[in-house]
């Protein structure tokens, strides 16, 4: 049971630590007298007598103090989370003493002014500072040097941004007078083609309506190049075959819509179809050299 | 550097001083027409409230502390300074040179290791008195505080409420409001109240900061000095008697880094013995394998040889360039002989 409380406290004889440990007190194993902490001292008696024979009966006037929690902001969150400002949090501990003095002030000012105490230093009031002038022209050279080298680094941030965004907007400029350039010289051979007699072109104006004015002549000429023929045109412009019109791109690659499943897998009725009927009409069978000719010279 | 600027500012201070007072003294109340008129002197007015405060210090203060003391004594005009007193005497020698200043408040600061400040605020001649540690010292000089005030002028008090609920903190309320209020009229005072001591407790310990009134819509710029008051003891005389109140909260600076050290030192420890205990593992336990005896049953020892001793050189080998050669010969040899035969 006690083993090596016999070694320990002198003061408590075996026959009372057994009468412990009978009752309950002492548990089994090896029990080690703790010293009592000395306890802080906290007079309160005293404390307020000391206090009562240390006050001053002084008026207000000669002490200004203000007892008041800070000025309770509306904007920030604080105020409802908790009362405690967490002391880790720098600018929180600031902004509680700040607004604890602007609590003060606020009460206090309208006091001394009712009593006749001034607050506001005149402008003509000239009496040594607790800070020399030397120091203060030290302090705002700082606040200056601070200030500009902010507004330099705004400066330099607008400036790239600005650099970006006029080449960019260089660059658009390029190519719309690229495809301005464009479309007149297709509006000009267009002309030269004879499809078009109009002189709209010069006109500076890109008007796309098509439905509007076809006149007789124009009846056919929607009819002139084949679909196939006016796509190409459109895309690669005239003249005829130019290098790497067959070549796919990447819309063309990624361009599935000619996609027909049927023919693919071979199970359409295309073929069956043709041969039963007999190859009435054959699907976009190109018309003979004669019969394009014709096509062509009646568009003209 | 720091001693130049001293002077400096003393010398310029004191003549400044100079001629502040006497402007102080002669200020001319200005005509009716203006909105805030000068206010009249301050020596029109009677000085009751005789409160002085001495403000000196232990010698082994540095730089900072010294400078504080300096921004202290700039804005209370009700205060004296004395030579540092040597840390040999005994603190209640003190009262005697208060006595002897005609003073009945005094600030003392004590610096130990040359790294703790300690700050006494004491009611000289019956007490009560308190003693401090002082914690994160910004000084008037430092340029992040832009705020300026007159010099002299009255300082309104503020504290947190949390200063009348409890009997200890509403002790140390009244001996603040007391050592720090310069008293109405005081003929080195400025009759302007422009700027705030702020007293807060965060963390419990006593924040103390000085902001300077610009509007009359409340609105303040620090002009420091600024510094964090740790409570240790109250006591009910002045440097000395029983202790009226003993903060649990605090824990002196030898401690702090005494518990710093322990806990270095008790990681490094451990990070050892965890190291110990992988090197026990990684070896493994041996196993102990018993001997066999039926293993060494057939094993028979040679015969042993007799030691022969050289003692002449043996005959050197002929040195054959081609070994291939002597076959050569010899497989010739057999054909002569092959042919001789068949």
């Amino acid at each position: 049971s006690d083993s090596g409380s016999d070694s320990e406290d002198s003061s408590l004889s075996d026959s009372e630590l057994q009468e412990a440990f009978a009752r309950g007190a002492l548990k089994p194993g090896l029990n080690v007298v703790l010293e009592e902490r000395p306890k802080r001292r906290n007079d309160t008696d005293g404390l307020k007598q000391c206090l009562a024979e240390f006050r001053q009966q002084l008026t207000w006037v000669e002490r200004l103090d203000v007892t008041l929690g800070p000025v309770t902001d509306p904007v920030s969150q604080s105020a409802s989370t908790s009362d405690a400002v967490d002391p880790e949090n720098d600018f929180q501990r600031e902004m509680s003493f700040y607004r604890q003095a602007q609590a003060a002030v606020l009460e206090a000012l309208p006091r001394l002014r009712k009593l006749h105490v001034p607050t506001r230093r005149p402008d003509d009031y000239f009496a040594e500072m607790a800070k020399s002038d030397q120091q203060m022209q030290k302090i705002r050279q700082k606040l200056k040097s601070k200030q500009e080298a902010m507004e330099r680094s705004e400066k330099a941030k607008q400036l790239r941004a600005m650099r970006k965004y006029g080449k960019k907007v260089q660059v658009e400029i390029l190519q719309k007078r690229q495809k301005e350039k464009k479309n007149m010289l297709n509006a000009v051979k267009k002309y030269q083609k004879g499809l078009s007699d109009k002189l709209d072109f010069l006109d500076e104006e890109q008007t796309s309506s098509q439905g509007n004015k076809k006149g007789n002549a124009s009846q056919r000429t929607k009819k002139g190049p084949n679909a196939k023929r006016r796509y190409k045109n459109q895309k690669f412009g005239f003249g005829g075959k130019k290098k790497g019109s067959k070549w796919n791109t990447k819309e063309s690659f990624n361009d599935v819509s000619s996609f027909q499943s049927k023919v693919a897998h071979n199970k359409g009725p295309g073929k069956g179809g043709r041969g039963g009927k007999g190859g009435k009409k054959a699907l976009n069978k190109r018309p003979g050299k004669r019969a394009r000719q014709k096509m062509k010279n009646r568009a003209r | 550097m720091a001693a130049k600027r001293k002077r400096g500012a003393l010398a310029a201070g004191k003549a400044k001083r100079a001629r502040s007072i006497p402007s102080a003294g002669e200020a001319v109340p200005e005509g009716g027409p203006r909105e805030h008129s000068i206010p009249p002197p301050v020596s029109q007015g009677k000085w009751k409230n005789k409160e002085r405060v001495l403000i000196f210090s232990s010698r082994g203060i540095n730089f900072r502390t010294r400078h504080l003391m300096q921004d202290l004594r700039t804005l209370m005009p009700h205060s004296k300074g004395d030579t540092k007193m040597d840390r040999k005497d005994q603190l209640f020698v003190i009262n005697e040179v208060c006595e002897m200043k005609n003073c009945n408040k005094c600030i003392f600061f004590e610096a130990k290791k040359k790294q703790d400040l300690y700050m006494w605020l004491s009611n000289t001649p019956q007490g009560p008195s308190a003693k401090f540690l002082v914690q994160n010292v910004h000084t008037l000089a430092e340029l992040k505080m832009t705020g300026n005030c007159l010099r002299g002028s009255r300082p309104l008090l503020s504290f947190d409420p949390i200063f009348d609920r409890v009997p200890h903190y509403a002790l140390l309320k009244e001996l603040f409001i007391q050592i720090f209020s310069t008293p109405q009229y005081h003929p080195k005072s400025q009759p302007f109240v422009d700027h705030v001591f702020t007293f807060s407790i965060t963390d419990e310990r006593i924040w103390f900061r000085n902001y300077q009134i610009i509007e009359e819509d409340a609105s303040l710029v620090e002009i420091g000095p600024r510094f964090v008051l740790n409570l240790i003891k109250i006591f009910q005389g002045s440097f000395g008697g029983p202790t009226l109140y003993e903060n649990p909260h605090y824990q002196s600076p030898n401690m702090h880094r005494r518990l710093i050290r322990l806990s270095v030192a008790a990681k490094f420890r451990e990070k050892q013995q965890v190291k110990e205990v992988q090197k026990i593992k990684k070896k493994g336990t041996k196993v102990l394998v018993e001997e066999d005896p039926t293993e060494v049953v057939f094993e028979t020892p040679a015969e042993e040889k007799p030691v022969e001793i050289q003692l002449v050189k043996p005959e050197s080998k002929p040195i054959v360039k081609d070994k291939k050669k002597l076959r050569k010969i010899q497989r010739k040899k057999q054909k002569k002989l092959f042919r001789t035969e068949g």
